[in-house]
């Protein structure tokens, strides 16, 4: 995760305006740097750290908003809303290497019941076994299979696939609607760093 | 239930120092109001703002780094993110659980079943969570990390918490 700069130039003893300006602008950056990278969806951690650069920047409107003459309000709502898109393509990039995580366990969960299953009839004399022995066995066997439950984690897969693209339009969409409508001299302006 | 506390005494010409106290002071007291609640776990909407809460306070602590001596100041945040991330990893369960079963209805009849062993499998490994909540507020207790953390406070920006009492809207 990319961490938060560190500011320079801050001084505690001053107002808060001042040093809120500086901390700001430097949140600011973080986010706009991101600009180009995202541009790929395959840039997973790069989608993931530009997230935690708007929820950076959101949190410090939001600490510092009472500094401010402008109300700040709609750019905070302009920043929550891109991360929390970047956030939905976040679970969705989480979400899959869970769900094929799950498919790996309930197999592993198949072959550690097979197993038991085989060492309990070898422990009996699986070679004097009768019909009815056999029965239970196979009975037993087929109840530990998982296969019931791989469909809809196959199912939550594609869906996940789906919805990744679906978002990740939506938020090329909004990052550009924002760099054109001039976000950030906007935000800037209300600052009054100029 | 998760809304923000307001600030006691917070002014727009305050000295960043003065405000780092108050904001930091306010977002403990915040986050340890629904320690309770947590604890309890009958609720799981205690844990969600306790979280929430424990996020406004490190993101205060973060914002407000400058007002105090970095190396100390370090310790303490790491502490609070230890906080935020024991209940992150309970709420993230509880999350994924609420939202599988959402989905159940829109699922066809061949793939619920692959949805409802995902939530049985969830529920397992969200039990193991409460030991790790409780043996972390035990250790916090232990070290009097509330009372060192609000004496810290008072010594670099002169906000006594016990005077601000903060309080919920």
């Amino acid at each position: 995760m990319a961490k938060a700069q560190r500011v320079r130039g801050l001084d505690p003893d001053r107002r808060l305006r001042f040093n809120a300006r500086r901390i700001i602008a430097a949140r600011l950056d973080e986010v706009y740097a991101y600009d180009g990278v995202v541009a790929d969806p395959a840039n997973v951690r790069e989608l993931h750290d530009m997230r935690i650069a708007c929820k950076r920047l959101r949190y410090t409107l939001e600490i510092f908003a009472i500094a401010f003459e402008a109300d700040l309000e709609p750019a905070v709502d302009e920043v929550k809303a891109l991360q929390d898109v970047l956030g939905d393509i976040h679970d969705c990039d989480v979400q899959v290497p869970m769900l094929q995580e799950h498919l790996a366990w309930l197999e592993a969960r198949e072959g550690a019941a097979a197993r038991e299953l085989v060492t309990a009839a070898a422990a009996a004399d699986a070679g004097s076994l009768d019909e009815d022995a056999y029965a239970r066995f196979a009975g037993s066997l087929a109840a530990s299979n998982r296969d019931a439950e791989r469909p809809g984690v196959h199912a939550l897969i594609a869906r996940r696939g789906r919805e990744r693209d679906e978002l990740y339009a939506h938020f090329l969409s909004e990052w550009g609607r924002l760099k054109r409508e001039r976000f950030r001299a906007r935000l800037e302006e209300a600052l009054g760093g100029h | 239930m998760a809304r923000a506390w307001p600030v006691p005494g917070l002014r727009p010409r305050a000295r960043f120092r003065d405000a780092a106290g108050r904001v930091i002071a306010t977002r403990w007291r915040e986050t340890m109001s629904y320690r309770d609640g947590t604890l309890a776990g009958k609720d799981i909407e205690y844990l969600h703002a306790m979280r929430v809460s424990s996020r406004r306070l490190r993101a205060a602590m973060d914002a407000f780094e400058a007002a105090f001596p970095r190396q100390e100041f370090r310790a303490y945040l790491r502490q609070v993110k230890e906080i935020t991330d024991t209940l992150g990893d309970a709420r993230d369960l509880d999350v994924a659980m609420e939202r599988l079963a959402a989905l159940l209805p829109e699922m066809a009849d061949d793939e619920r079943p692959g949805l409802e062993g995902m939530i049985a499998r969830y529920r397992a490994l969200r039990a193991l969570e409460d030991p790790h909540i409780a043996a972390l507020f035990e250790r916090l207790d232990a070290e009097e990390f509330g009372p060192r953390l609000e004496s810290f406070l008072a010594e670099h920006t002169g906000v006594v918490t016990a005077e601000l009492n903060p309080q919920p809207a």
